[in-house]
């Protein structure tokens, strides 16, 4: 028992002892890349909680700070972000203070007007979920392609459709959803943290309480679009309805297309059958959310 | 599963995929480029060199390089001011990238270079179909097959080269660039096949960039119907210069907008993602539907130009006389003056220059069907019939005769 104690005493001595050396490991200069990658990737857990706390920190300091589970979810998360973008980058600054290059591109993070999109409905299961999937389809197409199934419960033909593509951008929606299925769904809901658990009461509620399941989404995801439409390419704004007109009947803006109607409920509704070809004339579309791929 | 563990459940599970670095294999899809956490264009990479350009107004702070799936593959961080150049690594592929940070802004250029293959078998034929348009429009900076988009804020301009089935570029911005290229579907380690495939790709894309050709070829004639007409317009209305300038405004608007229609459909015909082969066909009717169209407007043009000829005619002689401009005045006149023109003979005086013999001036107007009248102050009064000319521009034409030193109507 006491030796227990002393042993555990001892290794978590040893633990300090060796993020002692790794923070002074990072402090010192390191002048290749190579060598940026093998001493950052020795201290991943450092960096992360290091990254997590400045993030609670901002936080707090803004006034969006509560002590829960969801809260310190939501810093992990960013934390995490922060870092890979290290990891990524930062090798092209060598030579370089590892440490406080850290510290300068996380605090040039929180130093923008809205570094994430922070609401406190987003914060738990169906927020999570949507703000997730919304930020995801920022940076990867197979999420952009995936967040109309996720929306409106299209499959790949649907989207081809509905955004008027032609035969080669159509092999790609195939792809895209293809991927999102084998692994990008997973990967997203692992990066926002939903558990199997919240996941399968998230699939309860939209069975059983469809209408409340989806008008909650439909809010939700507006929010969560609206701030993450300002990664879109600047010279993508909405547009009118002749605009768009415009733009399937003469076959250009496939890109701006896919980007813009993907984030945008209003503009959907706004261009619905420009793109139909005849087969989906229907009611115009409403947010059936989709919880599974 | 209480909090603390659900918590360190999700920190694990973070740190464990910020540990798998990305998949390395050979990148099929086109890579993501992203501009201070913007979506600015993608580089086309199936096993083809590609390169994409940005221009921003403001500083360019991080370049991002990310797969279809979203995996950060690349990427840097620029200085304020200055270069940055890094060279990613995918695989056997690379993606160079290069910053300039000014005080006015910021460019970035992306290069993708792929592993050699037996891609470069293919080289040889592609640049046969890219030269042919390089040959056509030369201009680099915005030749049709690049898509050129203004930014409102941060981003001011992006241009992407090296492209796709049918896409075709023209622009090289700089030698390392690769002859911009073809794209096959997906590059499978089934070479012969997707060689296959491409092979009959390349016979398409020459196929459809020949029909282009011809649209363009006809929609240029058309153009240069246009130009001939102004032409041909603008030399005979010298002397009536209010009326051409109307016509030439005319025909200069309707150039500018045949021009940007040409240029229109031209940009958006190469850059148009994937057309298929129906949609070039449509284009092509369009072409020449336009071109029927041009016709139409040439002739008009013409006729109109017999009307002006005519008004400048009668206005003119009857310059001294007119009080009325309005045109149908203007030709009732002109019927008159021209019935009485008819019987009157006309006339002009002349000086000669110095030493001309009296013998080379009545064989002058003697070659005129002339008649020497009266002889005031050294000028000689000459009477002939009417020239078929404006009478202003009959006398330039005898002002320029070698022994003529002065002409003028009046005495
Ligand atoms: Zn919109």
């Amino acid at each position: 028992m006491a030796l227990t104690r002393m042993h555990n005493t001892l290794s978590k001595s040893h633990v300090m002892a060796d993020r002692m050396v790794t923070v002074n490991r990072l402090e010192e200069v390191v002048s290749t890349s190579d060598e940026f990658d093998q001493v950052v990737s020795q201290a991943l857990p450092m960096l992360l909680d290091r990254a997590t706390g400045y993030t609670k920190r901002f936080l707090r300091e803004t006034g969006q700070w509560n002590d829960d589970i969801e809260h310190e979810k939501f810093a992990l998360r960013w934390g995490s972000e922060y870092l890979e973008r290290f990891l990524v980058c930062g090798r092209s600054e060598v030579p370089c203070r590892p440490l406080f290059l850290f510290d300068s591109l996380v605090a040039k993070q929180h130093s923008k007007p809205e570094p994430f999109c922070y609401h406190p409905d987003l914060l738990r299961p169906l927020g999570r979920f949507l703000d997730g999937l919304v930020a995801r389809a920022v940076v990867s197409r197979d999420a952009l392609i995936a967040l109309y199934h996720h929306s409106y419960g299209w499959g790949a033909g649907d989207v081809i459709a509905v955004t008027g593509l032609n035969g080669l951008e159509s092999q790609r929606i195939y792809k895209n959803f293809r991927r999102w299925r084998e692994s990008g769904w997973q990967r997203t809901m692992d990066e926002v943290g939903l558990t199997k658990a919240e996941l399968a009461e998230l699939g309860h509620q939209q069975q059983r309480q469809r209408q409340r399941f989806n008008s909650e989404a439909e809010r939700l995801i507006r929010v969560a679009q609206a701030h993450y439409r300002k990664s879109e390419p600047d010279h993508y704004p909405c547009l009118s309805r002749s605009q768009w007109g415009d733009m399937f009947a003469q076959g250009y803006g496939c890109d701006y297309r896919i980007w813009h109607l993907a984030l945008c409920l209003d503009c959907m509704q706004t261009a619905w059958g420009l793109g139909s070809s005849g087969s989906l004339t229907g009611e115009k579309p409403r947010l059936e959310l989709q919880v599974r791929p | 599963m209480g909090h603390e563990e659900e918590l360190e459940a999700y920190r694990s599970q973070l740190l464990e995929s910020l540990n798998s670095r990305p998949e390395i294999r050979s990148w099929s899809d086109p890579i993501q480029v992203y501009v201070n956490e913007r979506r600015v264009g993608e580089l086309e990479s199936a096993g083809i060199g590609a390169m994409l350009q940005v221009q921003c107004v403001d500083h360019i702070e991080t370049v991002q390089l990310r797969a279809e799936d979203g995996t950060l593959l690349g990427g840097l961080t620029a200085p304020e001011c200055g270069y940055r150049t890094d060279r990613v690594r995918l695989s056997a592929d690379t993606v160079e990238l290069s910053v300039h940070n000014l005080a006015q802004g910021g460019t970035l250029s992306a290069l993708f270079t792929p592993a050699p293959s037996f891609w470069s078998r293919a080289w040889k034929s592609i640049a046969d179909v890219t030269d042919r348009v390089v040959a056509r429009r030369p201009e680099p900076a915005l030749a049709y097959g690049m898509r050129t988009v203004a930014f409102t804020q941060a981003l001011l301009a992006i241009a992407v080269v090296g492209l796709v089935a049918d896409r075709i570029t023209t622009g090289r911005t700089s030698d390392r660039t690769p002859s911009p290229v073809v794209q096959t579907a997906t590059l499978s380690p089934a070479p012969a096949v997707d060689m296959a495939k491409f092979e009959q790709q390349l016979g398409e894309l020459a196929r459809m960039q020949a029909k282009v050709d011809d649209a363009l070829g006809s929609q240029q004639k058309g153009v240069v119907q246009l130009q001939q007409a102004l032409v041909k317009l603008s030399s005979t209305q010298e002397s009536f210069e209010s009326n051409v300038l109307t016509v030439r405004e005319e025909i200069e608007k309707r150039l500018e907008t045949v021009g940007r229609e040409t240029d229109r459909q031209t940009r958006q015909m190469a850059s148009r993602g994937r057309v298929e082969q129906e949609q070039l066909e449509a284009a092509i009717q369009n072409l020449t539907a336009d071109n029927h169209r041009l016709a139409k407007e040439v002739v008009s043009l013409e006729e109109y130009n017999q009307v002006l000829k005519t008004k400048l005619q009668t206005a003119v002689a009857s310059a001294s006389k007119a009080v009325d401009p309005s045109p149908e005045r203007l030709l009732k006149m002109a019927d008159s003056l021209q019935a009485t023109q008819q019987q009157m003979p006309f006339l002009f005086w002349v000086t000669f220059s110095d030493g001309t013999s009296q013998e080379s001036i009545d064989k002058w107007v003697y070659e005129m069907q002339g008649h020497k009248g009266a002889v005031s102050e050294g000028w000689q009064e000459v009477r002939i019939v009417p020239p078929a000319v404006p009478p202003d521009r009959f006398l330039e034409q005898i002002r320029g005769e070698k022994i003529v030193k002065a002409a003028r109507i009046g005495q």
